[in-house]
């Protein structure tokens, strides 16, 4: 009798252990955030436009030796009086989307133009125009030649001009949204000492911008 | 057959062509931004019972209010009941309205004018892209051509019903969207315009009733205080009504995202927009609207009809600059003055039918190959290019991949031990989760976040920017102790986006991920 008392006071206090448990096993309420109403979004109205990767993007290869040879060199442009930032930020390697890393030049088609100083093997040219916010830069022309003034010997490594309102030539590239890692465009190895970028406004507004301007080449030997 | 029964025939086929091409698939297109937000707030209405005019945002109550009436019909009772086809039959309803509307005008303005300009109206891309979008655009639309319909029949009759017709048009206006003091303005501007050309028009104008003319007002101002008190539940949403012209006229100038040049407007109706081939424009409506304004300012002979349609072109033209001068666009605010450009097409195509043998031989083809291509345009802008930015209609619009994320949620809330109550997070800065509140709608444990709250617990569904995710690493694999770390997975190995350009990422829990990639290998 003794035993079974034993026993039986046991299981109830491992009964009311586990109750006592279950309790605190309760799930806890939370008050859930209710959606905010919000506005119209902003609106990305550009044909052709390509897909981001939704990733970080692989490091391209390149020969041995290859460097950014655009670097601090000289570099030329239709707007010689930009509106914001100076003409030379263009290669001064400052990525930064931040005011005073950008040069904001005016409207419709306009281009820059980087003097290598010497022909380089260029396997890559890689694009910043402006990142602070999503946005898609219209007629990005990129081309290599060796003429200053771009009349012989033109090779045009980049085009998404697709209704050929700049006048050279209808492009097959796509359009794309501005990111911090910028465009990189495959140059194929295309030697030039003359790198000329186009563009003519964006999806925001009618003015064209540069943050920087990368080209990855070796000289030729 | 008699001549007229033929006509009537035609236009109640032109009706049924109308129908045709806006009721199918009405959930084809995902919700936008604007549709979800009013989707959502129509649930409390529908739920609750609840609604409170915010003069900062949404519009007026009309879209709401009349949203009851179909979901009624369809006897759904609650907001998880409610599609997107019974929201969006709404502006289908409206759309479908305007064609109705223009009935009035058959006897004085003629056959051939009426059924042209309800021909265009039932094949135009962006009237049938607006009839299919649960936004207040077409709703307003309708009313102010409603208005200038019956205030023209009161000008022509002098009967009060007319007038009190008019005034419930008016109070419908300013009950649907701040905009209508364009609208109105527009109408009044055009009106003493004509007040000075056209002594006809000013001898009708000033044979205004003033008895009349209060019954008109009345009626105006017990449609606004219906509507903007909540059915007299809440008074103070009258005044509102009145200071929200504050936050609108700070608007038109304020937010940079949608400010636009000039001619944005007319480049989506002018300019053919092509992508993968398909070409979208409305010029044969354009080349017959400038038709038919030619024709109405060329002769100086005067006539009750006419003068409808130097009405209507003095309005189209007035709003149309108007609309160009305010730097605030959205492609859905052209439907005001376009619709004007519509009715005028109308008369264009009448009075272009009367030319001689050559002329009409020129306008038969150009009618041909018009409406032929009007009729693709119609199709594809609303049944193939439906959220491509390509399309002239489409502005910030979800994409498509909102449905897979949608449905693989759905998925998981099916084997998760919770159901519909298991417990997701949303986490997108400045409340850029929309549509997803609608869609996520029947699902009763989901937080909305602005930013990552790590005062909560994980969910074992998570949807983030990319732009927080270092913020959740933190959350997730920093924070908790040693042994309570769950494991997360990505929802999708590809890339998914909310709009063009707007990325959007899943996450879920590695327990659940298993339990999914088994139940769909079983």
């Amino acid at each position: 009798m003794k035993q079974r008392t034993i026993w039986f006071i046991l299981a109830a206090v491992c009964l009311a252990f586990t109750l006592v448990n279950a309790q605190e096993m309760a799930p806890i309420k939370i008050d859930l955030p209710k959606p905010m109403f919000v506005g119209t979004p902003q609106n990305m109205s550009v044909p052709n436009l390509e897909k981001p990767l939704g990733k970080a993007r692989p490091p391209f290869l390149a020969p041995v030796g290859t460097e950014n040879v655009a670097e601090g060199k000289s570099v030329a442009s239709t707007d010689e009086e930009p509106i914001i930032g100076e003409i030379d930020m263009i290669t001064d390697s400052d990525k930064e989307a931040a005011d005073g890393s950008y040069v904001e030049l005016g409207p419709f088609l306009q281009h820059v133009t980087i003097d290598l100083e010497k022909k380089q093997n260029i396997y890559a040219v890689i694009l910043w125009h402006f990142h602070k916010q999503p946005r898609v830069y219209f007629d990005v022309i990129v081309q290599v030649s060796d003429d200053p003034d771009f009349v012989k010997d033109v090779k045009t490594i980049f085009n998404n001009d697709i209704d050929n309102s700049a006048g050279l030539g209808v492009g097959k590239d796509n359009h794309y949204v501005e990111t911090s890692e910028g465009k990189l465009i495959d140059a194929k190895g295309v030697q030039g000492r003359y790198v000329r970028c186009y563009s003519a406004g964006n999806n925001n507004n009618d003015l064209n911008h540069y943050i920087e301007v990368a080209v990855y080449g070796k000289p030729v030997e | 057959m008699s001549r007229f029964l033929k006509i009537y025939l035609l236009y109640i086929l032109l009706f049924f062509i109308a129908a045709a091409i806006r009721l199918p698939q009405l959930n084809l297109r995902p919700m936008h931004t604007d549709e979800a937000v009013h989707g959502i707030k129509f649930g409390a209405l529908l739920d609750e019972g609840y609604y409170r005019y915010d003069k900062n945002e949404y519009h007026g109550p009309t879209l709401n209010y009349f949203t009851l009436f179909p979901a009624w019909i369809r006897h759904q009772n609650s907001i998880d009941q409610v599609s997107e086809r019974t929201l969006r039959l709404v502006p289908v309803f409206f759309g479908l309205g305007l064609i109705l509307l223009l009935l009035p005008l058959v006897r004085q303005c003629g056959w051939t004018a009426v059924t042209g300009a309800a021909f265009f109206t039932a094949l135009s891309p962006f009237m049938v892209f607006y009839s299919r979008y649960y936004i207040q655009e077409i709703l307003l639309v309708f009313f102010t051509f409603g208005l200038m319909v019956s205030g023209w029949r009161y000008i022509q009759n002098r009967h009060w019903g007319w007038m009190v017709a008019a005034g419930a048009f008016a109070g419908f206006m300013y009950a649907t969207k701040e905009t209508w003091v364009i609208a109105a303005f527009a109408i009044f501007a055009a009106s003493a315009l004509l007040v000075v050309m056209d002594k006809q028009w000013r001898a009708q104008v000033m044979g205004i009733r003033f008895l009349h003319l209060f019954a008109g007002f009345f009626t105006a101002i017990f449609v606004v205080s219906l509507f903007f008190s909540s059915f007299l539940t809440n008074m103070a949403g009258i005044w509102d009504s009145v200071l929200a012209y504050k936050t609108y006229f700070t608007r038109a100038s304020a937010n940079d995202w949608h400010l636009h040049p000039w001619y944005f407007y007319f480049k989506k109706l002018l300019c053919p927009t092509f992508s993968n081939g398909l070409c979208i424009s409305e010029w044969v409506v354009v080349v017959f609207s400038a038709i038919g304004i030619w024709h109405v300012f060329r002769y100086k002979n005067s006539s009750l009809s006419l003068n409808f349609f130097r009405l209507t072109a003095l309005y189209a033209l007035i709003s149309a600059v108007i609309y160009a001068l305010i730097p605030y666009k959205t492609p859905w605010c052209l439907l005001g003055f376009y619709h004007g450009f519509i009715v005028l097409a109308g008369y264009g195509l009448a009075v272009s039918l009367q030319w001689r043998v050559k002329g009409r031989f020129f306008v038969y083809v150009t009618l041909g190959i018009g409406v032929f291509h009007l009729i693709w345009s119609a199709w594809v802008a609303n049944y193939k290019m439906y959220d491509d930015p390509a399309n002239p209609c489409v502005y910030a619009h979800t994409s498509r991949d909102v449905f897979a994320i949608v449905n693989r949620i759905k998925e998981y809330a099916a084997i998760h031990e919770d159901g519909q109550n298991m417990y997701i997070e949303v986490i997108c800065p400045g409340g850029d989760y929309w549509p997803f509140p609608w869609y996520l709608r029947a699902c009763h444990r989901v937080g909305w976040w602005s930013a990552v709250d790590e005062n909560v617990p994980a969910a074992p569904v998570i949807l983030a920017k990319p732009e927080i995710e270092a913020d959740l690493l933190h959350k997730l694999y920093v924070l908790p102790p040693p042994g309570e770390k769950n494991l997360y997975l990505p929802m999708f190995q590809e890339y998914k986006e909310l709009r063009p350009g707007v990325e959007i990422r899943g996450y879920v829990v590695k327990e659940l991920w298993d339990e999914f990639e088994a139940s769909t290998f079983r």
